[in-house]
């Protein structure tokens, strides 16, 4: 058994980590208390070939495996959650089914600038009254002629104020549930398409949440993705991929907290000496760590797994579960540690306080990942 | 044009470091390519697009594990590697690699050899120097700017001096070492790194350079690292209180009576 990063992979982990020190930690704070999108960072992002890792070359992706984007997501998202999941939902939700479903032609007209950098894309499933039931879904497509009307709004979209390409999906037979469920890809300028920023979120402010409205938009039938009354598979398919990204921002959030609390315990004096030296701050470091490392090793497990071509769905909810309740307990301590300077503004384990509880929830909640989980472990 | 830069393998400086019986441990080091090296490659690479033709090369000695900084310069943007790699190469001060290096450069052509001014784990910055020495070529340390004219077959170096900058002239070939204040050093792409792995490393034993094993690395030094260890702790400055009237007199009482400055 080998537990080692190979060359490739240890380059990329050091490419994403300078990038992040340099480019991403100077501007964190700030996009947090904006809300700004960070449109350069991104676009540097993209020239960095972080947009699309695990896409073929051929694609416009930099033709690395699942576990190099795990490694940049970690490093990213040690220092900015936004960032990160701008990131995660550009490649997992967007490149991985386009890569997975799209046809050749999809491949070379969308996928390639979304590899590239040179566009955005967002993953528009969620819906005022439809979240993990996604069955119940009100967007529709309506057949029109050889091509598709589409209506509808999705809401929580990451990256939607700046998106220009759209996965969507749409219910195209109400009485099929799941399986009356169809993908399409949308452009940002068709008409028809509006794009309602969303803001006042806790965390991962700079993440471009909007609501999307689609009303009376005419897709010709080469904007579908995947095959007819399918876009349940290719929805749930491309989740299983994303938890692994989402997992990668926790450990990266969870090691930001380890960091800034190692240096803060060593530095903070009380009673004559620095708080490093109390039992009690060493416990919880203690306890942030072990928890990372075990729910590290099971995030890079289910990537290993997705790049040998083996069934990984288990490990990316296990990973998620793990991963993201990590981040909220050393969140958590990291502002315990930090005591009244942890709840201030000033040191950004109080940012990471706020980002950490949103992996908890999105791209199926923990709640959701245990269903996966049990439901395997039990054979429904 | 044909550019070199001579490249080394050091210890991360933003490591803790271990110290046991004046010996430094290895075991849990990261080692990273040398900071200056890594300008010297960027400034390369900054000429390389400004001018009709340059090929880049590294040239680096050192253990096995010396190829991750070399594959770093060749996602960088270098063109081919060089590795002068075996057991027999360890141990060596500046005197043994200046000879080494002398020795790999005696076949090649090249315009320029560029080196970072110093290293970061031994900061003796001498390679360069004895280098340009053995090699009978014009050399220029401390370099904070380049420029190249390539008609003229020359390159004009800024360097920093103790009070000012200086900028010299000096034909081809010639050796410079660099500054890290030169530049900002890119940091490699993935596209980069997957395209490093096609790049020419080419490996070099003793044999190839037509040198035997006591020429080089510690049978090949002329000084002896006798021991290592760490600065002593300076004692904690003295701090003051109070309004600006006290400061003033107890900094001259302190400066009078205790200093004996004044």
């Amino acid at each position: 058994m080998i537990l080692e990063l190979n060359e490739d992979q240890k380059m990329i982990r050091d490419s994403a980590r300078d990038f992040a020190e340099k480019y991403v930690a100077p501007i964190a704070r700030k996009l947090d208390e904006t809300e700004e999108f960070p449109v350069d960072l991104i676009k540097q992002a993209g020239e960095m070939g972080f947009m699309g890792v695990a896409i073929p070359e051929e694609y416009g992706g930099s033709g690395m495996d699942y576990v190099s984007y795990v490694l940049m997501m970690e490093e990213i998202s040690r220092h900015c959650a936004s960032t990160g999941v701008i990131l995660s939902v550009n490649n997992s939700l967007v490149c991985d089914p386009l890569l997975k479903y799209g046809t050749e032609d999809q491949k070379q007209k969308f996928l390639k600038p979304l590899a590239m950098g040179e566009k955005v894309g967002c993953y528009g499933l969620t819906e005022a009254n439809s979240g993990s039931d996604c069955g119940s879904m009100k967007t529709v497509a309506k057949k029109d002629g050889d091509g598709w009307i589409i209506n509808g709004s999705k809401i929580f979209i990451t990256n939607g104020t700046n998106a220009d390409t759209f996965i969507v999906f749409t219910c195209t037979d109400a009485s099929l549930g799941n399986r009356g469920i169809t993908a399409f890809i949308i452009e940002r300028t068709m008409p028809g398409v509006s794009v309602l920023p969303m803001h006042g979120k806790m965390g991962i402010r700079a993440s471009g949440l909007a609501e999307l409205v689609f009303e009376d938009v005419k897709l010709t039938d080469d904007y579908r993705l995947g095959d007819f009354n399918k876009g349940f598979k290719v929805a749930m398919t491309t989740l299983d991929a994303g938890r692994i990204g989402i997992a990668a921002q926790a450990l990266g959030i969870t090691k930001g907290c380890i960091v800034e609390s190692v240096k803060y315990s060593k530095e903070r004096a009380q009673f004559g000496k620095t708080i490093s030296n109390f039992q009690g701050i060493q416990f919880m470091l203690a306890e942030m760590h072990a928890k990372y490392d075990a729910s590290r090793l099971v995030t890079l497990k289910a990537a290993f797994l997705k790049d040998s071509g083996k069934n990984f769905s288990l490990h990316s909810s296990k990973a998620k579960i793990l991963a993201a309740e990590t981040a909220t307990f050393a969140s958590n301590k990291a502002v315990q540690i930090h005591g009244g300077y942890g709840y201030i503004k000033e040191y950004d384990v109080e940012r990471f306080f706020r980002d950490a509880r949103i992996t908890e929830i999105y791209e199926g909640t923990t709640e959701i990942q245990k269903l996966v989980v049990s439901s395997i472990l039990i054979g429904r | 044009m044909k550019f070199f830069v001579c490249c080394k393998q050091v210890p991360d400086v933003a490591m803790a470091f271990q110290i046991k019986d004046g010996e430094l441990q290895k075991d849990d080091l990261n080692y990273v390519l040398n900071a200056y090296d890594a300008s010297a490659i960027e400034e390369s690479l900054v000429i390389q697009s400004n001018v009709s033709e340059l090929d880049l090369s590294l040239v680096l000695i050192g253990a096995e594990k010396g190829k991750e900084a070399l594959r770093k310069g060749l996602a960088m943007g270098a063109k081919e590697a060089f590795h002068i790699e075996g057991d027999a190469f360890e141990g060596s001060d500046s005197h043994s690699a200046a000879n080494v290096l002398e020795a790999f450069f005696k076949d090649k052509d090249y315009d320029a050899i560029l080196c970072g001014k110093q290293s970061q784990d031994m900061d003796m910055g001498l390679t360069s120097g004895l280098l340009a020495q053995k090699l009978s070529i014009p050399y220029v340390t401390n370099a904070v700017a380049l420029k190249v004219n390539e008609e003229a077959k020359t390159i004009t170096v800024t360097r920093q001096g103790d009070e000012g900058q200086e900028m010299i002239e000096l034909p081809f070939p010639c050796i410079v070492s660099c500054s890290n204040d030169m530049n900002e050093p890119r940091i490699p792409s993935l596209r980069g790194i997957m395209q490093s792995k096609k790049k020419p490393m080419n490996k070099i034993g003793v044999a190839d350079l037509g040198l035997s094993e006591d020429q080089v690395g510690k049978s090949g030094s002329k000084s002896t690292l006798l021991s290592m260890d760490f600065p002593k702790a300076r004692k904690a400055g003295e701090k003051f209180q109070g309004d600006a009237d006290e400061l003033v007199s107890t900094l001259i009482d302190k400066l009078t009576n205790e200093a004996k400055v004044l």
